[in-house]
């Protein structure tokens, strides 16, 4: 059903606001990827460092390098301390941040339009930063409050025992906070060695959304970054993991509630059937999901879900719940009705279409906003090898059908064994 | 007709509804939120917790639809649709392509005016309610919020949304329903819509759904009955409740301004002072100079009849007394050595903040909804931004005085008591 605004309709109106955009992707001299969203119709603009590194490419014995790494970039370069870059960044009333992940590390900001140039200078000197000694004590005694935190957090416990089963011969297996006794050995000049090879030019990506001008952009991010010499070994090459199956409890008994998980081998981030991947997560544990009516709405469980943990080469589909210690077992077992139930049975077609069209609603939010951009141009490129404009990417929502889910489901199984992992006060499962 | 101007249309509905609409032509969204006067502020104190409960069972069922069809039928349009229980308002929000937003109206109008309330949902709501109270302990900055919040507070805008156990066992489907009779009705509505709309069609759409949406028989509440009641009571006092943690939570807070008061911008710089971004006061104070905390912050609260202003952070139990010295010695001393680049950070921070939400539509009907909800008017942004620019270290010094911080409410919550 479309109506008539002025002299479009509404689908030509939505299809020029979201693809009035177009994308630039240049790589510098020195190896360093630039990729800019040009979005007319926005006043601000929003840019980030893409480190191609996280957690999975720490050494063993430098677990957390990655995350203390990330703290350590806003502490001083050559020509600013920490207290510059923080004045800086807040001068121009950036909304600023940074992330580590498993396998990568952001640091972004979201500015006017006119801003971003110095956004970018600044963030540029930091990927140069001088790691100072004379902080890396300091930022070590906020590591290790935030490892504090995160162990009083029900969530991120999960999470972390979660990865330390179902990968538990790779390095996903552990961390990106690190554990307290590698924080607390690690050296300035470890981290620093790491840093070097990590942030190669190479083994960065630049990203930018707004209203720019592409050429005059490439001008001043060449004259800001082309010096950077590149390094051409990086480290040792990334492993996907072994998908372990089994069941394991950790046991904290200063919880009230208990998180169950199931997890199962999924596709690949960049995959062709990624978009069925995502849309078979939503039928069953998104809002309004099954998982919702057949198991919230029975006060089984307080929250529950399915996402999928996703990197390059490795993938998992991950169901899970919080519920009261005495519904561990209920919650397990319609969790994995429903998994069965959906693979026996197949979705409904509509189903399927209310996720399509939730998803559409999701792309043209997501296209206001050059912050909400950054994110899915970053996986388009980290994974993909170039942003995807936003035709593609309704394309591969609309080419989910009930076949291409029962291929996947036939190619990456959600019954079976896989791995259950359940922690919290109650010992289950035993 | 669209409006293709950025001038809002702002006027109270024959149906009672008070309305802003934000035409934005060439968005691709609409965005439009509901508050209904009913939030947990009005419950009685044997029910606490009502009012949560009633947000979850209110979509479970309609006169036309079911609830899985009702939710259905929002996926239908792409409609990405919210509730939320606060003080004084149940909030609905709804984002849709806007082809759907009449279709969404209806909807919505079919959610607030027609539920069923069916039994097993009400039961349903009773019990995830209670589990969530029990979950709080799951949360020791959620936990600690609400115990502060009942402190500082008083009754009965200290109270928390999911209300406590015992009283949760009071309700049923009774109730739920009585509170939304007394409370849901047209005249104790406010609506907010901005993006690509026909704002004729849209006035029509709202007047045609919610005519005669008032069943209170004169029982019901006008939109201001009780306001004196919902004043904050400060209440200063420490205390300390011992919970298993490896950080301990301190949270603490002092009367401020109002909404409505000409400080309010002044307090606003303030908090961005102590808060605002890296460079502020706490973060340089407590973390980068001291690696006390990993999280540290400083923000605002404002229920319509008052103000307070928060300040609080997490860290081990070893650091919890420099910690909270810290956190008072610099809201202190900014009476004796605030700067003007540090009011002018701030003052830039909440600038371009206007301008990056201004790209966002969700944003845009979420403030003019604030707007109404405090100024019973839209505010434009030029007079938000003339008022914090004005701001200068005199007015901040100023504001100190006038909101003394000898009498704290104090709440802290892990294994080690603050020595005061």
């Amino acid at each position: 059903m479309h109506r008539s605004l002025g002299k479009k309709t509404l689908p030509e109106l939505e299809k020029s606001f979201m693809t009035d955009t177009r994308f630039v992707q240049e790589k510098l001299s020195n190896d360093l990827t630039v990729v800019i969203e040009v979005m007319p119709h926005v006043k601000s603009a929003a840019g980030g460092f893409l480190a191609r590194t996280g957690a999975r490419d720490d050494p063993s014995e430098l677990a957390g390098v990655s995350h203390f790494l990330e703290h350590m970039m806003f502490k001083g370069t050559a020509h600013r301390t920490w207290r510059q870059i923080n004045i800086e960044l807040d001068e121009i009333g950036s909304y600023y941040n940074a992330y580590t992940s498993k396998d990568r590390t952001f640091y972004y900001g979201w500015v006017r339009t006119g801003d971003l140039e110095r956004q970018i200078a600044i963030l540029a000197d930091m990927m140069r930063s001088t790691l100072p000694a004379d902080e890396f004590d300091m930022e070590k005694n906020v590591i290790l409050e935030e490892i504090a935190m995160s162990n009083d957090d029900l969530e991120s416990n999960a999470y972390d025992f979660l990865h330390e089963c179902v990968c538990a011969d790779s390095s996903l297996a552990w961390p990106v906070l690190g554990y307290e006794r590698t924080i607390k050995a690690m050296t300035r000049d470890g981290m620093h060695d790491y840093f070097a090879r990590r942030y190669s030019p190479g083994n960065l990506i630049l990203v930018i959304a707004g209203n720019v001008d592409p050429d005059e952009t490439l001008s001043w991010v060449n004259r800001l970054c082309g010096s950077w010499t590149p390094v051409t070994d990086i480290g040792s090459a990334r492993r996907a993991p072994l998908v372990k199956q089994g069941k394991a409890v950790r046991r904290l008994g200063r919880f009230h509630q208990q998180v169950v998980m199931l997890a199962f081998a999924s596709v690949p981030a960049g995959h062709p059937m990624e978009e069925t991947a995502q849309v078979v997560a939503a039928i069953l544990g998104g809002s309004n999901s099954r998982f919702y009516w057949n198991i919230v709405q029975k006060g089984i469980s307080t929250r529950t879900g399915v996402f999928q943990e996703q990197y390059a080469d490795f993938s998992l589909t991950v169901m899970y719940g919080l519920c009261e210690p005495e519904n561990c077992a209920s919650l397990h077992d319609a969790m994995r009705r429903e998994a069965v139930e959906l693979v026996e049975k197949g979705p409904r077609p509509e189903e399927i279409q209310r996720v399509k069209n939730l998803r559409r609603t999701a792309l043209a939010t997501e296209s206001e906003a050059p912050f909400y951009r950054l994110g899915q141009i970053v996986d388009d490129v980290d994974y993909r090898g170039a942003p995807r404009p936003v035709e593609e990417r309704l394309a591969a929502v609309d080419a989910v059908s009930a076949e291409t889910v029962a291929e996947y489901l036939r190619m990456f199984p959600i019954t079976g064994e896989g791995f259950l992992a359940s922690v919290g006060p109650c010992d289950w499962p035993q | 007709m669209i409006q293709t101007s950025d001038r809002i249309e702002h006027r109270h509905l024959g149906c009672g509804i008070e309305l802003g609409v934000r035409p934005m032509a060439g968005r691709p969204l609409v965005a439009i939120d509901i508050r209904v006067f009913g939030g947990y502020a009005y419950e009685s104190p044997s029910h606490l917790g009502v009012t949560s409960v009633l947000e979850e069972a209110i979509t479970k069922g309609t006169a036309k639809h079911d609830g899985r069809a009702l939710n259905d039928a929002f996926d239908d349009m792409g409609a990405s649709h919210s509730t939320c229980t606060g003080r004084e308002t149940v909030a609905f929000g709804c984002v849709c392509l806007p082809e759907f937003i009449d279709p969404v109206v209806a909807l919505l109008t079919e959610l607030i005016c027609t539920p069923t309330f069916p039994e097993d949902a009400c039961q349903v709501a009773v019990e995830l309610s209670q589990q969530h109270v029990a979950a709080l302990d799951d949360e020791p900055g959620e936990l600690a919020k609400k115990l502060l919040h009942q402190q500082a507070y008083g009754e009965p805008l200290g109270r928390h949304a999911l209300g406590e156990k015992h009283t949760l066992a009071t309700i049923g489907r009774t109730q739920i329903v009585d509170h939304w009779k007394r409370y849901f009705a047209a005249p104790r509505m406010q609506v907010s819509i901005a993006g690509a709309l026909d704002v004729p069609a849209v006035i029509d759409s709202l007047e045609k759904h919610f005519e005669g949406f008032d069943h209170r028989n004169g029982t019901g509440c006008s939109r201001d009955e009780n306001r004196p009641n919902f004043c904050v009571n400060f209440t200063p006092a420490y205390r300390h409740y011992h919970k298993d943690l490896e950080q301990e939570q301190i949270a603490f807070c002092f009367p401020g301004a109002l909404a409505t008061d000409n400080d309010f911008a002044v307090e606003k710089v303030l908090v961005g002072v102590l808060s605002g971004g890296m460079s502020s006061r706490l973060f340089t104070e407590v973390r980068e100079k001291q690696g006390l905390v990993y999280w540290v912050g400083a923000w605002s609260d404002q229920p319509r009849t008052g103000g307070m202003v928060h300040l609080g952070a997490s860290t081990t139990p070893q650091n919890v007394e420099r910690t909270y010295v810290t956190l008072l010695r610099e809201i202190n001393r900014l009476a004796d050595d605030l700067t003007d680049l540090e009011v002018e950070r701030a003052i830039t921070g909440l600038e371009a903040q206007l301008v990056t939400r201004g790209d966002v539509t969700r944003a845009k009907a979420s403030e003019l909804l604030d707007d109404l909800f405090y100024y019973g008017r839209p505010i434009p942004t030029e007079e938000k931004l003339a008022k914090i620019k004005s701001v200068t270290v005199a007015d901040v010094r100023r504001y100190l005085e006038a909101h003394p911080r000898d009498k704290l409410s104090i709440v802290t919550l892990g294994t080690r008591k603050l020595s005061l």
